[in-house]
């Protein structure tokens, strides 16, 4: 947890803790990731003698407590959580700004020992800052159940420091944590970066003032732009010597493609997987085998992760697109609705309802086939023959497919490779690269991936990722939707689908970066190994994820499906019809039809594939689609997906950027979204 | 409310592992009644909680390895 403690707060006894807090002669400061348990030992160390404040001119709170350790008084500090001493966020900053401007204290790094990687990452930036450290490896109780073993000896040796194993929670490991206080020392261990960028840390060392955090950490921070530590700069450092800095800093970048920021964390992490792995091993399983590791290396190869992830895609999309929206829908929909449950509920309803004006009203009038009366349950726009059908017949034996494919991606590990190979692209494409996972959570719900774009560092970020989202990344439901619509198209076909939405999002993603100003950020993420997908894990996620789905989705299937049925009732859908004829007949090409899936597409825009989906499975299905044919699918997907998003994501778009952006956004989306449409309509039509 | 419950969670994306009390979805989303999706505190990857039918298979799969581990 960060600074934002559990620890409670004495509010009463103010006087004794400012005595105690005063008279302590040394400070131990406590600085760990987010989430390890340091606010629970920090509990442990101060007991109930604790004040909890803002950090000055932000809304970061810190904790100072009081401890006696060895028979002396100790100031603690608990800091918020960080991962980087190269603040990415308000959090990140306080903690480095208090060691940066503390003095004569002693660092304690608290770690989760099971993610040592991630622990050590930091424990190479402090080690860099030269302050005395001692790690204390924490919730050493859970990694020994899950068979890591850290040999905490060697770490402590590697390191050059005291390495203590602590279960927070029971107070394990405590009085050998603080009878290692007095003794810590800084770590002589360092991150060894290339010749170039040792070269300039040497340039920059010098000019840079001592402190709280050694000169090798400022230079660094200093060397990849950090704007946090500026002011710092400014006010310790003389002009000229800035300048030097910004002229060896220039040189250094105009060397690599990446940001120096993206290069040194790279590095960084080259030596600490190095540590990592010389100190920890596997209870009960080998290292990753040879073709493991080469597997591994090769799915974020830059040249052979591109066939690696086509595999891939062509592998999911043989089983969401053939077999789910193929052979499963067919099953389900011919077969299970249209033989069993329809004429089942039919028969139901009959037999326990007295024919007449009732019973019709619900399921129609005998003798007539279901598309041609207006039945609330069976019916043209029944609550069963459409709403349940579209939700399970349709789109449920697809969602499951995909989140089955979804859930071996995801247990092997190559999800976040997945990632960082769109990361690459997507860098190329002029978009910033930690967008790339909002990006990637979008093809599972635009909605959650809208308020992930939180994790994007400026307004600026965050307003294209969330314009991109809404724009041209369909979820997993209209995705697979459009899966099973795009397997019964040509190759040309498919190719102006994909086209077009590539070249939407490159293009609008291109010029929102150039258009608004700001500046981007790196994206870092751990690689966990590549492994065999574990098939109860699959089973039980993909059990998750279609439980969430039938609890969001189908619900709001039943409303549009009543809504329809509420509009063709009284005329409404004929008025919106005859209404949206222009654009959708007329600038589409599309069947007037077509109309009621864009309003409903605004309900759920899975919803609005499914019915085009229905519209044209005939065809699809027999292999008998015409060109003609073919220009209507893509046009009506492309504009379907680049239509405005669900409202479930439009509110969430209101709520998270606000009411202004939000509504300028739907004022770009709806517009565009027919314009584009109009646009592949005429281009293919040129071409047939 | 989110309807995340307060228990240890691992990020299928980046394997942190965290407590799941206040990561769940935000009430800002329209939807975050009984929503039991959370949200990964380090990569920001979002993910459902196991419950219901999922986290009962979950219980069997994991006491039938339990089974075939000391029948082993």
């Amino acid at each position: 947890m960060s600074g934002r403690a559990s620890a409670p707060a004495c509010h009463g006894g103010g006087d004794l803790e400012k005595k105690q807090i005063v008279a302590a002669a040394r400070s131990a400061i406590l600085v760990g990731n987010p989430n390890v348990g340091k606010s629970v030992l920090f509990g442990a160390l101060t007991g109930r003698y604790v004040t909890v404040s803002n950090y000055p001119g932000t809304t970061v709170e810190v904790t100072r407590g009081s401890a006696t350790i060895g028979g002396a008084p100790w100031h603690v500090l608990d800091t918020p959580g960080t991962n980087n001493l190269l603040p990415m966020s308000e959090d990140e900053q306080v903690t480095r700004d208090i060691l940066l401007s503390e003095r004569n204290y002693v660092c304690v790094q608290v770690g989760d020992a099971k993610n040592l990687r991630r622990v050590l990452l930091l424990t190479g930036q402090l080690a860099e800052a030269e302050v005395p450290l001692v790690l204390a490896l924490n919730m050493a109780d859970e990694a020994e159940s899950r068979g890591i073993v850290v040999d905490d000896r060697v770490l402590g040796e590697q390191l050059g420091i005291d390495v203590v194993p602590t279960v927070a929670v029971e107070r394990r490991g405590l009085s050998t944590l603080q009878a290692r206080l007095p003794e810590a020392r800084p770590s002589p261990w360092r991150p060894r970066y290339d010749d170039h960028v040792e070269a300039a840390l040497a340039q920059v060392e010098p000019l840079l003032p001592a402190g709280g955090i050694g000169r090798r950490a400022l230079a660094v921070m200093a060397l990849v732009g950090d704007e946090s530590i500026r002011a710092h700069l400014t006010a310790r450092v003389a002009e000229a010597d800035l300048r030097r800095i910004d002229e060896v800093r220039r040189e250094l970048a105009a060397r690599y493609p990446e940001s120096l920021r993206f290069v040194l964390a790279r590095q960084r992490l080259a030596a600490v997987d190095r540590l990592h792995d010389a100190v920890t091993r596997r209870k009960g399983a080998s290292a990753a085998s040879g073709a493991g590791r080469r597997l591994a290396a090769l799915s974020t190869h830059p040249l052979w992760g591109i066939p690696f992830l086509a595999a891939v895609l062509y592998v999911a999309y043989q089983f969401v697109g053939v077999l789910g929206a193929g052979t499963m829908v067919d099953f389900l929909e011919t077969t299970v609705f249209g033989e069993y449950v329809v004429p089942w509920v039919t028969g139901a309803v009959r037999a326990i309802t007295p024919s007449g004006a009732f019973q019709e009203f619900l399921v129609g009038p005998p003798g007539v086939p279901v598309e041609e009366h207006g039945g609330i349950l069976i019916g043209k726009y029944g609550l069963v023959s459409m709403g349940l059908a579209y939700g399970v017949a349709i789109v449920l034996p697809i969602v499951t497919t995909f989140f089955i494919a979804f859930s071996i991606l995801e247990d092997s590990g190559y999800l976040p490779r997945l990632a960082v190979m769109v990361n690459k692209l997507f860098k190329r494409m002029g978009l910033n690269g930690k967008a790339v996972l909002p990006m990637v959570l979008g093809l599972g719900c635009d909605t959650m991936a809208t308020m992930t774009a939180r994790i994007m560092e400026t307004r600026k970020e965050r307003v294209i990722v969330t314009l991109l989202l809404a724009l041209a990344v369909p979820c997993s439901a209209q995705l697979a939707v459009i899966l099973a619509m795009t397997a019964g198209l040509s190759l040309t076909a498919n190719l102006f689908f994909v086209g077009t939405l590539a070249l939407v999002l490159f293009l609008v993603g291109w010029l929102a970066a150039k258009v608004l100003p700001g500046r981007g950020s790196d994206f870092v993420l751990e690689l966990p190994p590549l492994r065999v997908p574990q098939a109860g894990n699959i089973l039980v996620k993909t059990t998750s994820r279609i439980e969430w789905y039938l609890r969001e989705a189908l619900p709001l299937f039943l409303v549009g499906t009543l809504l329809l049925w509420v509009l063709d009732r009284f005329g409404g859908l004929a008025i919106l019809e005859h209404l949206m004829s222009p654009v959708v007949v007329g600038l589409l090409d599309l069947p007037k039809e077509a109309a009621s899936a864009f309003i409903l597409g605004f309900l759920r825009r899975d919803y609005a594939a499914a019915g085009l989906f229905q519209h044209f499975e005939g065809p699809l299905r027999a292999g008998t689609m015409t060109w003609a044919m073919e220009v209507q699918v893509t046009v009506a997907l492309v504009t379907i997906t680049l239509f405005i998003p669900c409202i479930a994501n439009f509110f969430m778009i209101l709520k998270e950027r606000g009411w202004r952006t939000g509504l300028a956004m739907a004022a770009f989306i709806l517009p565009f979204a027919f314009g584009v449409g109009a646009a592949v309509n005429q281009v293919m039509r040129l071409i047939g | 409310m989110s309807a995340v419950v307060a228990r240890k969670e691992q990020c299928p994306l980046c394997g942190f592992a965290f407590d799941a009390e206040g990561q769940g979805c935000r009430p800002s989303c329209p939807m975050a009644r009984g929503c039991r999706v959370v949200c990964c505190p380090s990569c920001g990857y979002s993910f459902p909680q196991e419950g219901g039918v999922a986290l009962g298979l979950r219980k069997m799969i994991d006491r039938l390895k339990r089974r075939g581990e000391s029948a082993a």
